[in-house]
């Protein structure tokens, strides 16, 4: 394939997933929570999340927007922190496992033979584990040292099981796409095997590496949330977990802080479903069967 | 040997191998901290006001533990206390042992689990079934609900349910296994009791489950009614009813069990943070504990025994298989 046509063919999935209104909308509806917690972040002083910052458990008003929560910190601002700490979590932990996972998959499922088997060996066991059983663990050995994980140290733990799902998927597209006849053709014409795999097969695996970015990201989150209630989160910082796990282990909702749990509760189905959304769209590109509604 | 013993086998094989390298990885994990975890811990413990008995319980785990010895024989030592069923002691509530402390807690969360994960499979397949092969509007709106509850963590619907639910309209208590000042006993006051205190945290999971089912089986049974072996029961004249169960309910089965043998420990793990949010006196709630109390033992102790639960639940699925799949009944393909 030529680089023109390589070219071509990248447009062609990136106008695809531009087409695609609910990659578009869910992507839009993400951007836009990031701006709105940038802006936040800028507008409110540091101190504004700092213990003792103005008076605890203020029910919203106009000075506090969101109201404040047991240590007289601004809800607003921890929500917006939260939104910002969750997707570097998302961040790392993805391209982490996109990276890793990519790499085997395509490694395994092009040159086939031994490496093809010791990896898949090596991801099925990984995938049978629960793997959120094994974070606990981890989580709970690092904290009874008494050691903090800061937020990209909680996207690396996270990111010890993101690659599975990718290098699986990754290895199933390369296993089909090696015996197609650009590909023989540029075997023909004496190109290395790794520059077949970045040059040839690589702009074919966009929109599989997309999904499962997606997703990694996405369960990335959710894992932290699941991490994070069960009392293993960053306990120094915000994150849509943290913002569950306060109101959550104070029993606001029964004391009638209704402000305390319901916009972290609704930030967090916010940030969960525009991500979803994406998915959904992306699934419907790359299989248009998969089309539900 | 027939296909059906080689199926098994080839299961078994592989439900030892997780388990075994799964309680192998529990084994390590410690290990590879630096320092001697254990004054580490043992620190930490004196710094939170914890003495009590402390000192002597260290020595009760180095002897047990075997740290003076080579990581072999500590191996050895570890496997072996497993097979006994032997987790060590508590540290939060020392001298009680974790494997008591998990015994109190495991009924809980096998009943809530298995009554919800098989009453959210079938009613979830068996709706999904119906609108799959029938199509129309309402499938349509159904699906779009399902589609939204479908991927929802368990713990969001479970918050949203006790606002609604137990805080709101005070129909169900929103915490706890059964009512404050009940023993536990066999009696029809005792066990409508705890019924009623699990009628949330089983609708959280069911709700959610139930629409993940109903979607994958409208999916499969929609492909297979297009194909060409319904199109000729059709032109046979064959009743649409017999059509849908005989042919495209029959074919469709197939993924969903594999699909339930697949999510086993997605399910698990979901209903832990679950319980936690209902203070359900199961697994979940007692790694909850575990935490608070920095209790390595009885985290450790209990993930190793839901590690083998999650293992044993998915070789069971999998022994359904055979009985629903004649290419491994009769070994073909």
């Amino acid at each position: 394939m030529s680089t023109t046509q390589k070219i071509t063919k990248m447009f062609k999935i990136l106008s695809s997933l531009r087409k695609n209104r609910k990659v578009v909308f869910g992507i839009t509806a993400y951007v836009l929570a990031l701006f709105i917690s940038v802006f936040v972040l800028l507008n409110y002083p540091p101190s504004s999340k700092k213990i003792g910052y103005a008076e605890p458990l203020l029910p919203p008003s106009p000075e506090h927007i969101l109201g404040t929560d047991i240590l007289g910190r601004e809800m607003i601002v921890l929500q917006a922190e939260a939104v910002i700490n969750s997707t570097i979590i998302g961040l790392t932990a993805a391209s982490i496992g996109v990276l890793v996972g990519s790499l085997l998959g395509f490694v395994g499922g092009y040159y086939g033979g031994r490496i093809d088997y010791v990896s898949r060996v090596f991801t099925d066991v990984f995938l049978s584990v629960p793997s959120l059983l094994f974070l606990i663990l981890i989580s709970s050995l690092i904290s009874s040292l008494g050691k903090q994980l800061n937020i990209v140290e909680v996207g690396l733990l996270i990111s010890l099981f993101s690659w599975t799902w990718p290098a699986r998927q990754v290895r199933a597209q390369a296993l089909s796409l090696k015996e197609r006849d650009f590909i023989y053709l540029s075997e023909i014409s004496g190109e290395r095997k790794l520059e077949i795999i970045i040059r040839e097969m690589m702009p074919h695996m966009i929109p599989w590496m997309t999904a499962s970015f997606v997703n990694a990201f996405m369960t990335a989150i959710l894992t932290e949330a699941g991490l994070s209630i069960l009392g293993l989160g960053p306990q120094t910082d915000m994150t849509l977990g943290m913002l569950l796990w306060w109101p959550l282990n104070n029993a606001a909702m029964y004391r009638g802080l209704w402000w305390w749990w319901i916009f972290p509760l609704a930030a967090f189905i916010y940030m969960f479903f525009s991500l979803y959304i994406v998915q959904i769209g992306i699934t419907e590109i790359i299989n248009p069967r998969s089309k539900v509604v | 040997m027939s296909a059906t013993t080689r199926y098994l086998i080839e299961r078994f094989t592989i439900y030892l191998l997780t388990v075994y390298i799964s309680f192998t990885i529990v084994f390590i994990l410690p290990r590879l901290v630096p320092g001697d975890p254990l004054s580490i811990y043992y620190a930490r413990l004196r710094d939170l006001g914890s003495v009590q008995g402390v000192e002597e319980m260290i020595e009760e785990y180095r002897k047990m533990l075997g740290l003076d010895k080579d990581l072999f024989t500590q191996y050895v030592s570890y496997i072996r206390s497993l097979l006994r069923g032997d987790l060590g002691y508590s540290i939060g509530n020392f001298p009680a042992k974790v494997s008591d402390m998990i015994a109190d807690a495991l009924p809980w969360s096998i009943g809530l689990l298995s009554v919800t994960t098989i009453l959210s499979w079938l009613i979830g397949t068996l709706l999904g079934a119906i609108s799959g092969w029938r199509g129309g509007r309402l499938s349509r709106i159904f699906s779009i609900g399902a589609l939204f509850l479908s991927n929802l963590p368990y713990y969001v619907l479970a918050i949203i349910l006790v606002f609604v639910f137990a805080y709101t309209l005070r129909w169900f208590p929103s915490t706890g296994g059964y009512s404050v000042g009940m023993t536990p006993r066999l009696s029809l006051d005792f066990i409508l009791n705890v019924i009623w205190h699990s009628v949330l945290p089983a609708l959280s999971i069911i709700l959610s489950s139930l629409a993940w089912w109903y979607l994958s089986m409208r999916s499969m049974v929609a492909t297979v009614k297009g194909e060409d072996f319904v199109v000729f029961a059709e032109a046979k004249g064959l009743p649409q009813k017999d059509i849908m169960w005989n042919y495209g309910v029959r074919n469709a089965i197939l993924p969903q069990v594999t699909g339930l043998a697949l999510e086993m420990s997605r399910i698990f793990a979901g209903a832990l943070v679950t319980e936690v949010i209902f203070g359900y006196p199961g697994l979940g709630t007692l790694i909850v504990t575990g935490i608070r109390t920095l209790d390595y033992f009885l985290i450790q102790g209990t993930i190793l025994l839901s590690i083998f639960a999650v293992a044993t639940a998915t070789f069971l699925v999998e022994l359904i298989y055979p009985l629903l799949d004649p290419r491994i009944r009769y070994g073909g393909g």
